[in-house]
């Protein structure tokens, strides 16, 4: 299976040499090259690569800037001639970054676990090349940013997702990040079969759900398996009951 | 990058100087000590007094009095000397007047004692040995006097001697601050010209060069080699002339035309009377790796980058002139890149060794120009 790469750098001499390099790996496919913030975007959204080698300074703004534009992560493997702080700041949760020069034998690891990465998520996820109008799957990605800290999450890991004024507050790995969309927003481009919206201001994910209790009215309580407690409404309870057939 | 708290020990330099700015510390521990140096003096007297006269009430309040009105009169010298600035005075202004204040100061301490004594033995509370009444007499007097003289002498001495040890140790802790700072600004300087952007740009950019066209690719390697070159070479030269700093701008801009490719385009406006002019090093390299750094690096698309040198009245102008905000010149780049504050910031800390010396930095119509004034010295 081809693997299409999407190449992102400023510099037109950068992107020759990993053509060059990734020339020694025949299933990886370019699909095309950007060499700023907007066009990769652009080149994203339309090419629908599944893995982007992606440049971190470039004019318009940084690659952070580029995966905050998009509604999904692809796969991506970020390349910096000099970059502690994004090194740092992406150390326990990208894929992989590479120095500039790459060296071969880096490269071929980081695709290695690029090829990984693939396989466990059935080679679904990332690579998927669906139109956006289509629910994000459990094994889809999404690229959070809180400041200087980042994190690619599978939407399988998070757990529920709060209203925070007029943003929404996302819950992963026993932490949490505010995005600067509105919960309706998010709720259109997930799938409907794994969130579940237990009140007016909560979305959570079924499988987090490791108990349910009766509460008072017609309601239940859920919990989760981070401990945390959502309220299920009456409203919604009904189609809560239909959904899990109890 | 500059950490602010290095930059403190400058700071801490004034305090070190104990006159200006904490002065009631120095005098409270001066009144402790000098109090000590006096109790200490009295005890030992009356010891002396009893072993050699006995034990009397007249020969203890000698001790007791000498001691109060030495601590007086030695306090007060210290503040007048202090207040007269005798202690910034030359050697000898100092020793005449402090002889002076010693001959006065003995006097007024038997004026106290004396005094003390004679009101005491009026009034039945003490007795002195022999008669009972004591030696007042003129010529008792002046041995009293001499005797505290002496004693006053020696005072001065291990005064000073106390203060200029102090001193010393001072003087030693501010160079030594002094020292560090320079290391720590020096290590910075070396750190901004090894830029590990641009030079890990380079190389991956000579990688992919060596494939597509060997020529270019020697020709970056020998540019490349004379920027770094230079970056490590130690600048034992206060100043260089214009020709020789574009010399290192050119090599500089030959690794970045690589880099940027038709992103940059060099523009040069040079006088040539001005490239014989001089200037501190490295001055407008910094202000190019700004304009590219910050401006033509920062603008999709690039730009043109201007620069110029002329003759002023006196001085040299260099001009620098990009495509820009000021905001991206002044700001760090939010990925972790180098500040553009610290870069300026060693500039006009050099500048600032002449007050005729200047410089702007504008921004107009998208583009951001910096101007360096440099005075040149008449003779040179």
């Amino acid at each position: 299976m081809s693997l299409r790469t999407l190449l992102v750098d400023d510099t037109r001499l950068a992107r020759a040499e990993l053509r060059t390099l990734l020339a020694a790996h025949p299933d990886i496919e370019v699909v095309g090259e950007a060499d700023d913030v907007a066009p990769a975007i652009a080149a994203i959204e339309s090419l629908r690569p599944a893995l982007v080698l992606l440049d971190i300074q470039m004019p318009g703004g940084t690659g952070f800037d580029v995966l905050d534009g998009l509604a999904h992560a692809p796969l991506v493997v970020f390349s910096t001639a000099y970059d502690q702080h994004a090194v740092r700041a992406f150390e326990a949760n990208a894929l992989d970054y590479l120095v500039k020069p790459v060296a071969p034998d880096r490269l071929a690891a980081a695709l290695a676990r690029v090829r990984e990465r693939i396989a466990t998520t059935g080679g679904e996820g990332a690579a998927s090349t669906t139109a956006s109008a289509t629910p994000l799957g459990a094994h889809d990605q999404v690229f959070l940013r809180d400041g200087e800290r980042c994190w690619f999450v599978q939407l399988a890991e998070v757990s529920r997702i709060v209203v925070d004024g007029n943003y929404a507050r996302v819950w992963f790995r026993g932490t949490s990040v505010l995005l600067t969309r509105s919960l309706a927003a998010l709720e259109a481009r997930l799938d409907a079969a794994m969130f579940f919206r237990a009140n007016r201001n909560t979305l959570v994910n079924l499988r987090h759900v490791q108990a349910i209790d009766l509460s008072v009215g017609d309601g239940y309580d859920l919990t989760l398996k981070d401990g945390a407690t959502v309220e299920v409404s009456r409203r919604q309870a009904r189609e809560l009951r239909e959904r899990l057939a109890l | 990058m500059i950490d602010p708290a290095r930059l403190r020990p400058t700071n801490r330099m004034h305090d070190a100087d104990p006159m200006p700015t904490a002065p009631t510390l120095d005098h409270r521990r001066f009144a402790l000590a000098n109090a000590g140096v006096w109790v200490a003096y009295g005890v030992l007297n009356g010891l002396l007094f009893m072993v050699f006269a006995g034990p009397t009430t007249g020969m203890a309040a000698i001790a007791v009095l000498l001691a109060i009105g030495g601590y007086l009169v030695t306090t007060a010298l210290r503040r007048i000397a202090q207040a007269g600035g005798w202690l910034d005075a030359g050697t000898w202004a100092l020793a005449w007047r402090l002889a002076l204040a010693v001959l006065v100061g003995a006097a007024i301490v038997q004026v106290i004692v004396a005094g003390g004594l004679l009101l005491m033995r009026d009034s039945g509370l003490v007795r002195f040995p022999g008669d009972g009444r004591g030696d007042f007499r003129p010529v008792a007097m002046l041995g009293y006097w001499l005797n505290t003289v002496f004693l006053l002498g020696v005072w001065c001495v291990l005064w000073l001697g106390a203060r200029a040890t102090r001193r010393g140790r001072r003087a030693e802790l501010a160079r030594l601050h002094l020292l560090a700072e320079r290391h720590a600004l020096e290590l910075d300087a070396l750190r901004a010209r090894l830029n590990p952007h641009f030079v890990f740009n380079a190389l991956n950019n000579l990688r992919a060069l060596i494939n597509e066209d060997t020529e270019r690719a020697r020709e970056l390697v020998t540019r490349l080699s004379n920027t770094l070159r230079h970056a490590l070479e130690h600048h034992a030269s206060d100043v260089v002339t214009l020709g020789e700093e574009l010399a290192v701008v050119e090599d500089y801009l030959a690794v970045e035309a690589v880099h940027y490719e038709d992103r940059l385009q060099v523009r040069w406006d040079i006088a040539p009377a001005a490239r014989s002019l001089r200037l501190p090093p490295m001055l407008v390299q910094l202000l190019v790796e700004n304009a590219i750094k910050h401006g033509i690096g920062r603008t999709p698309g690039g730009g043109v980058l201007q620069i110029g040198a002329r003759v002023g009245a006196g001085a040299l102008v260099v001009e620098v002139d990009n495509p820009g905000t000021l905001d991206a010149t002044l700001q760090p780049r939010d990925a972790g890149g180098a500040p553009g504050g610290v870069g300026l910031a060693y500039l006009r800390a050099r500048l600032a060794s002449d007050p005729r010396h200047a410089f702007a930095l504008v921004a107009d119509c998208g583009r951001v120009r910096a101007t360096m004034t440099i005075a040149q010295e008449p003779g040179a």
